[in-house]
């Protein structure tokens, strides 16, 4: 039995008891404790995957319609899957406590859990094209499952995620069977040999299949519309990991199928007809719009967990931008923010949840001044912020940095641009979200709120820590990258514990962290030994236009917070991808409706007249008349 | 992996502690020009030599400290953390300081950690002027960041580096044919008035708008927060100074032919200032990404063609 055999296993097993005895008050304690085993098992497979040729084969390998159905994970999947467990391992930490006490559905929480999980790591351990795509359904079904847990809502969203998940699997299907089709065998290996041979207009259909199945999942524009409303709307700790990691499985699919197998340099060579670009670039514009709509999409929302979620499709532009530059440090930058974001995403989702868990609503309209009663759930929000938006010290300036340096390296200024653009968007939005939320005035019904039980800040302030540790070292994160660079077969990007050297300009997080530390503790010195004393004054100890201002009046400036903003680019947000979607539905409503007429209602008559005009009509093709 | 020539712990330690000194000293002085300009505009005698001084010692020793939270006093050690930070990354004649260690790019999200902390501090004082401050401040930034961060690629390109300290050595060893502002002057001029915008002068000083939102971020700010926010006036001017100067002023060999250089940068920031009324908010945006970015991106196609 390997490593992998054991693996999936665990996760097999916890599956089913979680499933059957979720409601157990320990239930979120051995969810603890299976994930970092599983997160350990994970560890210990590093050893052979590091050159970049091995992989953990399995020892289960039914036969299936003739073909024997394998699954090994190489530094790909493994790369993914110690993100699967270990977001899967603080989500539970986090369901553990206070919050698993007093959720009505505590088995089905903990049961989908532990199924995406195990589905996820199916996926991520598929050895050939079949096995890949029954995983990827599997997932799917499982992510749907998680999606729908509280109904309402949440499950019409997660109906039109399923819909959209159905559309991807079938492009992704149909791309399979034109791969068995052509090469008459599903194994990676022929299809990577197979590639240079195809015809330009083969790798055409077979790029778009895939990227399309795979861009579904990764909520790539435009079928972006299903993530944030599926993803928020789902209870706690599952939205965090939903958002940390679910969509990344269509990264990891992009990677495996147009990385590995068809190869970007493949797809540099498909050039579009009359305009100069080729399949990659064309993609690589996607992930950039990718970047920049959602990110202004998010800017807009007043609910905090799809400020957050549609932050998240545009991260993940990010990531795929990343990849799609192919350099060494393009690479590692875009697989490093598939790290970087699930920690300080995660942290983030997992503070928006305990602010709901205290006062009942995520409408930044409606909160205001919890930095007094819930301290370190803000600090937590903040780190991820800092994070999120991309700036020293947290983990997300390094990676974005690395991206902005791998676009100006390979000459891309415009991508650069986009890259840019996105970012400032998101600080903007990200200052609306603790603005709102934590500072200002505190309205009179939270102000007996509590901070936020330890088993649910215990997560969330680790992993904000780590997304600390990660931006101060970053070459502990770019280690771990390095085994799933080697997996794609790009070149490793040299680098120290502190950041990446090049010869156009250079980054060392230690030195920038340590000085900034240094810095603010010189501020700290002149702000507490220089000068007059200071007095603090209450919370509510306020005034404006001359007027004092007490906790009966509402002076929290939240609502529509950037109106300069809102009327200039006000216009521009017009739907219309919505519009499409809508124009796709009533499409196939009215082809289903005219199909669903043609056989269920009997117009036996017409039938017959038809048949008769046919007959006719080929009579007279055959001349006899 | 590239070597860099590590600096002598006792250079560096020297680089460590003079370079923000010396972006103090000089923001003082900027500070100083800038006042007197305008007092000789307006036909006024203006402040004397000192004034920047006594206004922060006064500022300093202020008997009235208002603190609304921890928030606010942390956001007090991030302005000034962050520019001291700012100031160590950005090379100057003689001193490198860490400018190896973090090029451009870091430079330029570096110095966005004062404008967070600040406006997380002025979110803790609860003031809705201060959120409306913040909220036309942030969205001045998203207007002018956009020319900014085009004309800083298009520059990044040029030199084929974002390294500041080869930027500043690939100008000195051309001579001023090689200098930005000749072989990339559209950039040149979208860079300047990006600055402009960043500086939050008139006419892009919506967001502390005196009469209509109390001075907006700076409402709460008493005695030493405000003479915080003094300070960081004096460093940010520098910052912006400097910078200019290294991107498209050839930077400097000594600081001779260097101070100079910063000093008629921030001159042309403040001569044409008192020229102008004050626009909307979304008139900033509006104006920005039309004329600025619009000149910044036909500098940038040049740069392109070029390359």
């Amino acid at each position: 039995m390997s490593l992998l055999d054991l693996l999936l296993l665990l996760s097999l097993l916890t599956t089913l008891y979680l499933y059957a005895f979720g409601n157990h008050r320990n239930a979120g304690h051995l969810g603890m404790v299976v994930y970092a085993v599983a997160t350990g098992l994970v560890i210990a497979m590093a050893g052979p995957l590091a050159d970049g040729t091995g992989a953990v084969g399995s020892t289960f390998a039914p036969v299936m319609l003739g073909h024997v159905l394998s699954w090994s994970m190489d530094g790909l999947g493994w790369f993914f899957a110690l993100l699967t467990t270990g977001a899967a391992f603080f989500a539970s930490w986090y369901m553990s406590g206070e919050w698993n006490a007093e959720q009505p559905n505590k088995r089905i929480q903990h049961g989908t859990l532990a199924l995406n999980v195990f589905c996820m790591l199916l996926l991520l351990s598929s050895g050939d094209l079949l096995s890949l795509f029954i995983g990827w359904e599997f997932v799917s079904w499982a992510a749907f499952l998680m999606m729908t847990q509280l109904g309402s809502h949440a499950a019409r969203a997660a109906f039109r995620y399923m819909l959209y998940a159905l559309a991807g699997a079938m492009a992704v299907f149909a791309a399979i069977l034109i791969v068995k089709a052509q090469i008459g065998s599903f194994a990676f290996a022929d299809l990577r040999a197979a590639v240079p041979a195809l015809s330009d207009g083969l790798k055409w259909l077979l790029f778009g299949l895939f990227g399309l199945g795979f861009g579904v999942k990764m909520a790539i524009v435009p079928f972006h519309l299903w993530q944030a409303p599926a993803y928020s709307f789902t209870p706690g700790a599952s939205s965090a990991f939903l958002n940390a990691v679910s969509a990344r499985m269509g990264l990891f699919a992009i990677l495996l199928v147009l990385g590995k197998l068809i190869g970007f340099a493949t797809l540099s060579d498909l050039a579009l007809p009359l305009i100069p670009m080729d399949a990659k670039t064309l993609l690589m514009w996607v992930a950039a719009i990718t970047m920049v709509v959602p990110t202004f999409i998010a800017l807009m929302q007043t609910d905090a967990r799809m400020l957050l979620t549609w932050h998240g499709i545009g991260q993940g532009g990010y990531m795929l931008l990343g990849v799609l530059v192919a350099t060494p440090l393009g690479t590692a930058a875009g697989l490093m923010h598939v790290l970087n974001y699930a920690s300080y995403q995660m942290a983030l989702v997992l503070a928006v949840f305990a602010v709901i868990h205290r006062t009942g609503t995520a409408d930044l309209d409606e909160l205001g001044g919890l930095i007094k009663r819930m301290p370190f759930t803000y600090l937590a929000l903040l780190m991820g912020i800092i994070g999120l938006a991309g700036l020293p010290p947290m983990n997300g300036f390094v990676s974005k940095w690395m991206i902005y340096k791998s676009l100006l390296d390979t000459q891309q200024p415009l991508l650069l641009i986009a890259a840019f653009v996105g970012t400032l968007g998101t600080i903007l939005s990200v200052y609306k979200l603790i603005h709102n939320i934590f500072l200002g005035q505190l309205r009179a019904e939270h102000q007996k709120v509590g901070e936020a039980p330890g088993s649910m800040l215990a997560p969330m302030l680790i992993l904000a820590g780590i997304g600390f540790a990660t931006g101060f070292f970053p070459g502990l994160a770019l280690g771990v990258v390095d085994v799933a660079q080697a997996a794609l077969g790009v070149e490793l990007l040299p680098h120290g514990l502190g950041g990446v050297y090049l010869a156009t300009g250079s980054l060392n997080m230690i030195w920038v962290v340590g000085i900034m530390i240094g810095a603010i503790g010189f501020g700290a010195f002149v702000f507490y030994v220089i000068g007059n004393r200071r007095y603090g004054v209450h919370q509510f100890d306020n005034y404006a236009g001359g007027h004092f201002l007490s906790a009966d009046i509402r002076y929290h400036f939240s609502h529509e917070f950037y109106p300069g903003l809102a009327r200039l680019i006000g216009p521009w947000y017009r739907g219309s991808v919505v519009n499409m979607e809508n124009g796709l539905m009533i499409g196939l409503k009215t082809a289903g409706d005219l199909w669903h007429g043609a056989f269920r209602i009997a117009y036996t008559p017409f039938y017959l007249l038809v048949a008769l005009a046919i007959g006719l009509w080929w009579a007279g093709l055959d001349g006899g008349f | 992996m590239v070597e860099i020539a590590n600096p002598g712990m006792l250079e560096l330690v020297v680089d460590l502690v003079l370079m923000p000194i010396v972006a103090f000293v000089v923001g003082l002085a900027l500070v100083l020009m800038a006042r007197r300009v305008r007092a000789k505009i307006e036909r006024r005698v203006g402040p004397p030599f000192l004034q920047p001084v006594y206004d922060i010692v006064k500022l300093y020793s202020k008997r009235t400290q208002i603190s609304h939270g921890w928030m606010h006093d942390v956001a007090i050690m991030l302005l000034l953390g962050g520019f001291i930070t700012a100031e160590i990354f950005l090379p100057v004649p003689g001193m490198s300081g860490l400018a190896e260690h973090g090029d451009l790019l870091t430079l330029i999200y570096i110095m966005m950690v004062p404008m967070l902390g600040m406006a997380l501090g002025v979110g803790d004082c609860a003031n809705p002027n201060g959120s409306i401050g913040i909220s036309r401040a942030l969205t001045a930034m998203l207007a002018y960041d956009v020319p900014y961060i085009i004309a800083v690629v298009g520059a990044c390109m040029v030199y084929g580096t974002s390294n500041l300290v080869e930027i500043v050595q690939i100008q000195q060893a051309g001579g001023p044919a090689t200098w930005g502002i000749v072989t990339m002057p559209l950039l040149a001029i979208a860079g300047l008035i990006s600055m402009h915008g960043m500086l939050g002068k008139e006419p892009f000083e919506i967001y502390i708008a005196p009469a209509e939102i109390a001075t907006g971020p700076m409402v709460e700010m008493s005695g030493k927060y405000m003479g915080a926010l003094f300070v960081m006036q004096c460093f940010q001017l520098y910052t912006v100074g400097v910078l200019y100067t290294t991107l498209f002023l050839g930077g400097g060999e000594m600081w001779l032919t260097f101070l100079p250089k910063v000093f008629a940068v921030i001159l042309v920031f403040v001569a044409i200032t008192n020229l102008f009324g004050r626009l909307r908010t979304e008139d900033v945006i509006a104006w920005m990404w039309k004329w600025p970015t619009g000149i910044a991106l036909l500098g940038l196609l040049l740069v392109m063609i070029d390359v």
